[in-house]
C-alpha cells in the first residue's frame, strides 16, 4: 500500500494512500466529530460537522468525503475551524425541540454528545422551528420528524443495507423532511418494521413504540397472571444498557429482575425455539422427501416475513410454516399451560421481551391468534425492560440471580444460539441429522455459517445425501440471495434468514450503542453472538430434541412433530400484500 | 430618407492603436464634401475580432470588409465604392468567421456595435426550426471537419489552447475537463448539456436554444467524439417548453440528415442525444444534482471527488458542459483556437452572454468580448440609466453573485476580476440598480430564492440561508437589532466555506457584498430605521405636504384614523398612529403626501 | 465515398438551393422574432398578420421566424431584409403597424422612420 505524508496539526504523519482524512485520523487517534458518517453506509457529506481547514483550499473540507494526498496539511482543530463546527451544530440545533428533559434519548443522544463537545453556551441564531405531526400509526416504530436532524442514515441504511427503500427525504430547504413517500403513515409503507432505523438514528427522531405505560396497569392487577418470555439475544445485550460492556450475558439477573418487577412466571424463549426445531426440522425432513418445496426457508424473523409478503410474494410457498419461537410460545402459555395451572386464557397476560421491534407488528397479526385472542398481548424491547428496571429501582447489575419457571424454562444450547445469524440453521441441522441418520452429529458447531459475512453457505452430508444451506442476514444480502435463488432452485436446500444485520442480537430494540461506540458495530455484535455461543457450549443438553421438557410437551400433549394438533396450534400460513407503492414484481422493468 | 450605406469602424483596443479614430473624421469631412452626410451613416463597433488586420471598416449592404484603412484611403474608398458601387479591392479582405454574420445582417447598429456576438452568431438571422437555414450558415462544418481531419486528441487540444472556459458560472477550463473526461477508460461515457438555467430572469441558454438549437447539438458531437462518448443527455428546465419544442424538432432534423444517430456522415462516430426535463428544482442545476436527477434519484448534490468526469452519470465518466459552452465549440473548431484566443483577457478568453436588465434604457440579450468594462455595457449598449436617475449598483451573476457599486465600474469583466470584486461572473445576470433600489431589499429578494430553493441536504445551507433570511426580514421591518450586521457576516462566512455544492456556497454572496459596498444602507435601517431608497415600507415616514387641498380622501382610507383635519385645509398625520400602510399615498390625487 | 467535410458541402450547397429557391435572394425578406419573449409581447398576431397577407395574395415576399433579437425592451421585432440594402428592424410592433409595414414598406417600398430601430 503506498503512503503518503500529511501533517495534522502542524504534526507530520506518514500515512496509507487511497483513504479519506477522517479514516486516515481515526486510524492516528484524531477523531474528528461527525454526524452523518457511519462506515457501513454510503458516504452523505451532508452534516458538515466533520470539516476541517485543508492548505490551498479556501472552503472547508468535509473529511469524511475528501481523499488524503501527499503533502496535505490539515487543520482539525483551529478557532475558525472550532467556531465553523460549533456554529453548525447550533443551527441544527435551532431547529429541534428543546424537550432533552422529556426526550427517549436524553443521555444518549449523539446531538447532545455533540453540542457539548463543541462547547455550546449560548444561542445566537435563534429562530422559527419546524413543525410536523408525529407518525404513530405502526405498532413498532414511532416517527417524529421534529427531531430528526437530517443526517440521512436512516434512508441510507434502508435503501443500502435493507434494500427496503421505506424512507427518502420529501420537500426542499427549510421544509426539508424524511418520510416514507407521499408522507404516507408507517403502517401503510413498506417498512418491515425491523426498527434498524432506530439504531442508526442519533437522536429520537426514530423510537420504538413503548408500551410499557399500557403494561403497568396490567402488573397491577392481581386478578391476572402475569406472564413473561425473555429472547436469547435480550439476555446477550441487556447488560450494556446498565453500563456493562458488550458480550456480558445477564440471564439469571434478568429473570430474578422480572420476577421482582411482578412477573408471576418467567419463561424462556429459548424453550419454544427448541419446539421451532422439532416442527422445522420434521418439516424440512418431509420437504426432502418430496412433499413439500426446496429449499425452504426460515420464518423466525417476523421483520423478514412482512419482506416475503410484499416483495417476494412469488417464493411464499418455500416459506416454512413453522411460527416464530415467540408466537409459538405464546399460543403454548395460552393452551397446554393455562390448562396446567388451570387458569382461563383470558386470565393470562402473555408478555415478551424482545431484543426485535418488528415482534410489535407480529403480536399484532391476527393470522397469529389462538382460540381467539393474541398469542402475545404486548411486546417489550430490551431497551423498555431495561428502563422499567431503572425505574424500579432494582440493582440489576449486583442482584443475585434466579432461574427460569417449569415446564416452559428449560432450553438446550441449539434453543440459544437463535438469537445470532447463522444459529438457528445451526440447530435445526443439529436436529435434522439425528432426526434423519439416527446418529450423534460429531461436529456439533457449523462453523461454515458462523460469522458476520452477508451470506454464508454451507453444507452438511446426511446418510451419504449433501444437503447444501445458505444463511443471509440483514434483509439487502436476503434481496441477494434470493435472486440467485431464483436463478438455480436447486442451488440450496434449506436457506435461514434474519432480517437484522448480524441477527436477531441486532434487532431494532437492544440497547443504544454507547458514547465510545457506534450502531451496528460489528465488534459488539460479535461479543454479543459470542455471549450466546458461550451459553451454547456450557450447556450438557445442545440438541434441541434432547430437551426433555420438549420431550415431556410432545408426550402429554402434542403427540408428534407436524401432528394435527401442532400443526393447529405451532404453524400458520402467509399471504402476498400489496402495501401503498409496490410495483409486483411482474410488472417490474428489469 | 433612409440611409443607403452604412460604415462600420472598429473602435477596439487594436484597432484604436492603430489610428482608427482619424477614420471616423476623415470620412465625416469626405462625406460632407460629397454632399452624402444623409445618405450614409457612421458607425462605431468594439472589437471586430479581426485585429492582425486592423484598422477593419465594414461597408454595408454587400458586407465588404476593408483591411489597414488610413486616412488617406478615405477618398478612394467614398469615391470608388460609395459613390460608383465599385468596391477597392485592394484593400479588401476576405473574412468569412461565423461571427461577423450579423454585421451582413443587423440593423440598429449602436446596440450591436459593442458586441461580438459568437454564441448568439445565428440568433436572430436564421430560423431556428429549419436546418436549411443552419446548414447554409456553415452549420455541420465543424462536426464534419473534426471527423474528417482531426483524431480526438486533436480536437481537445484545440479546445485546450482556445482557453474556452465553462460558461455555466464556475469558469473551470473547458479543455482540461474534455481532456480529464477522455483519459478515463470505461465502456460507456456520456455527454451533458446543463439547460437548467434557474437563476430567476436569466435566459442566455434560453435564448440560445430557442434561436440556434442546432449549434448545442453539433457542440455536443464534437464533445462526444473528443472523449469518446456515443450518448448524450440534455438536462433542459420544464419551464422552457418552445425551447424543448425547437429542440425536439431539431435533434430529430438532424436524425434524418445523418448529423445524429449510427455512423454520423459515413464516419466511425456514433452518437445519440436524448432530452431529459428538470421539475422546477434550482438545485438541479448543481452538476452532482443533475446527475441524480437523471439518474431517477432525488436531485440533490454529492461531495466531490469523484468529479464527474470520473464517475457521472450511472457511475460512468461524464462529460458535463452548458448550453453555452457548447455553443462555442463549433466556432472554436472552425474559426480556430488561435483566432479565440486573442478576443478577451489573459485569463478569460471569448465573448459572455449577458441578459442585461433592471434600471437600464436598453435590455436585452448581449454578448461581448471579455475585457470589456462595466461602464461601456452600462452606458454604451445599456443606454444608461433612464429618468436621469442615478446609477447605484451593478448585480451581476443572478442569486450567486454580488452587488457591485460606482467604484467598480470600470472593471474589465472577467471571470477573476468580478471575483475579486467581490461578485461572480455566474451565468450571465446582469441586473442595473439605481438610487430607488434598497440594497437590503434587494440582498433579501434574492436570499429569499436560494433560501427556498436550498435542497435540505447540508446543515449550512439549509438552516443557516433561513436564519439569514429572518435577519434581514427583521431588518427590513425596522426590527433591526444592534449585531444583526455581525450574525449576518458570521453566518455568511460560514455558510460560504461550509456548505456542501455551489448553491450553499454562493448564497450569502448578495448579502456579504451589499454589506461590504452598501454597510451604510444597513445601519441607516438597523440603528435610524430608515430606508434611503423609500422601498421597505415599515420603515417609510408619511407627511403631507403645503400641497395638500384638504379633499379628505387620505382620512377616508387611513385605517388607524391618524389623519386629522377639516375639509379644505392642510391636513396633518398624527405619526404615533401611523403604521405606516401607504393607503393614503395611494389615495391622494395632489401628490400632497410626501415618503420620507 | 465522400468524407464528412465533402458530405456537409454538398448539403450545404443543397440546402442554400432550397432556399434559394423559395425567393430568399429574390424577394423581401421578413422575420418575425418568435422567441417566448416575443411571444409573450404579442409576436404571434404579428405573424398571423403576415401569413394572412401571404394568403390573401401578397407576393414577393420571404416570410421567416427568428430566434432571440436580443432587444428585449423592444419586442416584438419585424426586421424586413432587402439583398442589396441596409436591413431595417422595426420594434414594438402591433397587429396595426404590421399592416401598415405590408402596405407602406413591402407592398410601396416606404420605410417608415419613427418606427425603425436605429
Amino acid at each position: 500500500m503506498k503512503k503518503v505524508k500529511i501533517t495534522i496539526n502542524d504534526k507530520p504523519y506518514e500515512v496509507d494512500d487511497g483513504q479519506t482524512i477522517m479514516q486516515a485520523a481515526d486510524k492516528l487517534g484524531f477523531h474528528i466529530p461527525r454526524l452523518c458518517y457511519h462506515p457501513k453506509l454510503s458516504i452523505e457529506g451532508a452534516c458538515r460537522v466533520c470539516i476541517v481547514q485543508v492548505e490551498g483550499m479556501r472552503n472547508y473540507v468535509a473529511s469524511c468525503a475528501y481523499p488524503v494526498s501527499d503533502g496535505m496539511k490539515i487543520q482539525t482543530n483551529t478557532e475558525e475551524i472550532r467556531q465553523a463546527r460549533r456554529d453548525i451544530v447550533e443551527l441544527i440545533l435551532d431547529n429541534h425541540p428543546e424537550d432533552c428533559h422529556t426526550c427517549e434519548r436524553d443521555g444518549i443522544c449523539e446531538l447532545q454528545r455533540l453540542a457539548h463537545l463543541t462547547g455550546m453556551r449560548h444561542r445566537h441564531f435563534e429562530g422559527e422551528k419546524k413543525h410536523y405531526d408525529k407518525d404513530l400509526s405502526s405498532p413498532s416504530v414511532v416517527r417524529d420528524p421534529n427531531k430528526c436532524v437530517l443526517c440521512g442514515r436512516c434512508v441510507r441504511l434502508c435503501s443500502e443495507v435493507q434494500n427496503v427503500h421505506a424512507l427518502g427525504h420529501a420537500h426542499r430547504g427549510f421544509r426539508t423532511a424524511v418520510m416514507p413517500a407521499y408522507n404516507m403513515p408507517f403502517s401503510e409503507s413498506v417498512c418491515t418494521a425491523c426498527g434498524q432505523c432506530i439504531n442508526v438514528c442519533p437522536t429520537a427522531a426514530f423510537v420504538e413504540k413503548n408500551f410499557t405505560q399500557e403494561l403497568y396497569p396490567k402488573m397491577s392487577d392481581k386478578s391476572l397472571i402475569k406472564i413473561a418470555q425473555v429472547a436469547p439475544s435480550v439476555r446477550a445485550a441487556i447488560g450494556e444498557a446498565f453500563g456493562l460492556e458488550p458480550g456480558r450475558t445477564m440471564e439469571l439477573q434478568t429473570v430474578a429482575a422480572l420476577r421482582r418487577l411482578g412477573f408471576d412466571y418467567v419463561f424462556d424463549t429459548q424453550f419454544s425455539a427448541d419446539l421451532t426445531i422439532m416442527e422445522e426440522a420434521s418439516e424440512f425432513l418431509e420437504r426432502l422427501q418430496g412433499k413439500g418445496k426446496l429449499p425452504m426457508i426460515t420464518s423466525c424473523s417476523s421483520a423478514w416475513m412482512k419482506c416475503v409478503e410484499q416483495f417476494h410474494p412469488d417464493l411464499l410457498e418455500n416459506i416454512s410454516t413453522c411460527k416464530s419461537p415467540m408466537s409459538m410460545m405464546g399460543a403454548i402459555i395460552r393452551t397446554y399451560f393455562a390448562e396446567k395451572i388451570k387458569k382461563r386464557p383470558e386470565e393470562i397476560v402473555s408478555v415478551a421481551v424482545m431484543c426485535c421491534t418488528a415482534k410489535k407488528y407480529e403480536a399484532a397479526r391476527p393470522e397469529l391468534m389462538v382460540n381467539g385472542l393474541p398469542a402475545v398481548d404486548m411486546v417489550i424491547t430490551t431497551r423498555e425492560i431495561a428502563w422499567m428496571i431503572k425505574s424500579a429501582g432494582i440493582d440489576f447489575v449486583n442482584i443475585k440471580g434466579e432461574h427460569f419457571d417449569e415446564p416452559l424454562g428449560l432450553s438446550s444450547g441449539a434453543g440459544t444460539i437463535f438469537g445470532t445469524t447463522g444459529g438457528v440453521m445451526e440447530a435445526a441441522l443439529r436436529t435434522a441429522y439425528e432426526l434423519y441418520t439416527g446418529e450423534t452429529l460429531m461436529d456439533i458447531e457449523i462453523q461454515d455459517i458462523r460469522g458476520l459475512k452477508g451470506i454464508k453457505v454451507g453444507k452438511i452430508v446426511m446418510d451419504g445425501k449433501e444437503i447444501r444451506v445458505a444463511v443471509a442476514h440483514g434483509l439487502g444480502n436476503a434481496s441477494k440471495l434470493l435472486d440467485e435463488v431464483r436463478r438455480d432452485p436447486e442451488k440450496y436446500h434449506f436457506i435461514e434468514i434474519m432480517g437484522c444485520p448480524g441477527g436477531c442480537i441486532g434487532g431494532g430494540g437492544q440497547p443504544y450503542a454507547g458514547s465510545n461506540s457506534i450502531p451496528l458495530d460489528e465488534e459488539c455484535l460479535k461479543k454479543r453472538a459470542e455471549a450466546l455461543y458461550g451459553l451454547d457450549r456450557n450447556k450438557t443438553i445442545r440438541r434441541s430434541h434432547q430437551n426433555p421438557d420438549v420431550q415431556r410437551i410432545y408426550k402429554e400433549f402434542l403427540g408428534r412433530p407436524l401432528s394435527a394438533t401442532a400443526h393447529r396450534i405451532l404453524h400458520t400460513h402467509y399471504q402476498a400484500k400489496k402495501p401503498c407503492g409496490i410495483i409486483p414484481r411482474e410488472l417490474q422493468v428489469r | 430618407m433612409s440611409r443607403k450605406y452604412s460604415i462600420t469602424i472598429c473602435d477596439g483596443p487594436t484597432c484604436l492603436h492603430k489610428k482608427s479614430k482619424e477614420l471616423g473624421a476623415a470620412i465625416e469631412q469626405c462625406l460632407k464634401e460629397h454632399g452624402l452626410t444623409d445618405k450614409v451613416r457612421i458607425n462605431l463597433s468594439g472589437c471586430l475580432g479581426m485585429c492582425a488586420k486592423g484598422p477593419i471598416m465594414i461597408i454595408n449592404p454587400g458586407y465588404t470588409i476593408y483591411g489597414g484603412v488610413t486616412a488617406g484611403d478615405v477618398a478612394e474608398i467614398i469615391e470608388k465604392h460609395i459613390i460608383k458601387n465599385k468596391p477597392v479591392s485592394r484593400l479588401a479582405i476576405e473574412e468569412d468567421h461565423l461571427y461577423n454574420r450579423f454585421f451582413r445582417v443587423f440593423g440598429d447598429v449602436n446596440f450591436f456595435g459593442k458586441q461580438l456576438r459568437i454564441v448568439l452568431r445565428n440568433c436572430g438571422i436564421i430560423d431556428p426550426e429549419s436546418i436549411d437555414d443552419y446548414l447554409s450558415v456553415r452549420g455541420y462544418e465543424a462536426l464534419a471537419r473534426v471527423l474528417t481531419e482531426m483524431k480526438p486528441s486533436d480536437v481537445i487540444d484545440e479546445v485546450k489552447k482556445a482557453g474556452l472556459r465553462g460558461r455555466g458560472g464556475a469558469g473551470f477550463p473547458t479543455g482540461t475537463k474534455w481532456f480529464l473526461t477522455a483519459r478515463e477508460t470505461s465502456d460507456e461515457k456520456f455527454v451533458i448539456c446543463n439547460a437548467d438555467e434557474g437563476d430567476p430572469g436569466a435566459f442566455m441558454d434560453r435564448s440560445t436554444i430557442e434561436g440556434d438549437p442546432h449549434s448545442v447539438i453539433e457542440g455536443m458531437c464534437v464533445g462526444g467524439y473528443a472523449v469518446g462518448a456515443k450518448k448524450g443527455f440534455i438536462y433542459i428546465r420544464a419551464e422552457y417548453p418552445l425551447a424543448i419544442k425547437r429542440l425536439e424538432k431539431a435533434i430529430a432534423d438532424a436524425k434524418n440528415e445523418g448529423f445524429l444517430g449510427d455512423k454520423i456522415m459515413g464516419s466511425d462516430f456514433s452518437f445519440d442525444i436524448e432530452i431529459r426535463l428538470g421539475a422546477g428544482a434550482f438545485v438541479c442545476g448543481e452538476e452532482t444534482a443533475l446527475i441524480h436527477s437523471i439518474e431517477g434519484h432525488r436531485g440533490m448534490p454529492r461531495p466531490r471527488p469523484p468529479y464527474p468526469s470520473v464517475q457521472g452519470v450511472f457511475n460512468k465518466p461524464t462529460l458535463i458542459n452548458n448550453v453555452e459552452t457548447w455553443a462555442n465549440i463549433p466556432v472554436v473548431i472552425l474559426d480556430g483556437a488561435e483566432w479565440f484566443k486573442s478576443i478577451g483577457t489573459e485569463k478569460s478568453k471569448g465573448t459572455k452572454v449577458f441578459a442585461l436588465a433592471g434600471k437600464i434604457k436598453n435590455t436585452g440579450l448581449i454578448e461581448v468580448p471579455m475585457g470589456i468594462t462595466l461602464r461601456s455595457i452600462i452606458y454604451d449598449i445599456g443606454g444608461g440609466i433612464p429618468n436621469n436617475k442615478k446609477f447605484k449598483a451593478l448585480q451581476t451573476g443572478g442569486p450567486s453573485g454580488g452587488c457591485l457599486s460606482e467604484e467598480y465600474l470600470d472593471t474589465k469583466i472577467d471571470y477573476d476580476s468580478l471575483a475579486q470584486a467581490g461578485s461572480i461572473m455566474g451565468s450571465g445576470g446582469m441586473i442595473v440598480l439605481d438610487e430607488d433600489t434598497c440594497m437590503v431589499n434587494i440582498a433579501k429578494f434574492f436570499l429569499e430564492f436560494t433560501e427556498n430553493e436550498s435542497c435540505g441536504k447540508c446543515a449550512p445551507c439549509r438552516e443557516g440561508t433561513k436564519r439569514m433570511l429572518e435577519i434581514l426580514t427583521r431588518i427590513t421591518e425596522g426590527k433591526g437589532e444592534d449585531d444583526d450586521i455581525k450574525k449576518l457576516e458570521r453566518l455568511g462566512k460560514l455558510i460560504q466555506k461550509a456548505s456542501l455544492c455551489g448553491l450553499g456556497q454562493s448564497a450569502p454572496n448578495p448579502v456579504l457584498s451589499t454589506l461590504k459596498n452598501f454597510r451604510s444602507e444597513y445601519e441607516e435601517h438597523i440603528k435610524e430605521k430608515k430606508c434611503r431608497a423609500k422601498v421597505c415600507s415599515a420603515l417609510l415616514g408619511y407627511e403631507i405636504s403645503e400641497k395638500c387641498i384638504g379633499c379628505t380622501a387620505c382620512k377616508k382610507v387611513c385605517p388607524t384614523g391618524a389623519i386629522s383635519g377639516i375639509q379644505k385645509s392642510r391636513h396633518v398625520i398624527d405619526q404615533s398612529k401611523c403604521i405606516r400602510c401607504g393607503a393614503c399615498f395611494e389615495a391622494c390625487k395632489f401628490n400632497a403626501i410626501k415618503r420620507t | 465515398m465522400l468524407t464528412p467535410l465533402e458530405i456537409v458541402k454538398k448539403k450545404r450547397a443543397e440546402a442554400i438551393n432550397r432556399i434559394v429557391g423559395k425567393g430568399y435572394l429574390s424577394t423581401k425578406r421578413v422575420y418575425v422574432g418568435m422567441a417566448t419573449c416575443e411571444i409573450a409581447a404579442g409576436s404571434k398576431d404579428v405573424m398571423e398578420v403576415f401569413q394572412t397577407a401571404i394568403k390573401n395574395g401578397l407576393t414577393d415576399v420571404y416570410l421567416s421566424q427568428k430566434g432571440c433579437a436580443g432587444r428585449c425592451n423592444l419586442e416584438p421585432t419585424v426586421e424586413v431584409v432587402e439583398e442589396g440594402c441596409i436591413p431595417v428592424k422595426y420594434g414594438r410592433v402591433s397587429r396595426d403597424m404590421a399592416h401598415q409595414i405590408i402596405e407602406r414598406h413591402l407592398k410601396k417600398g416606404e420605410i417608415i422612420e419613427e418606427w425603425v430601430i436605429r
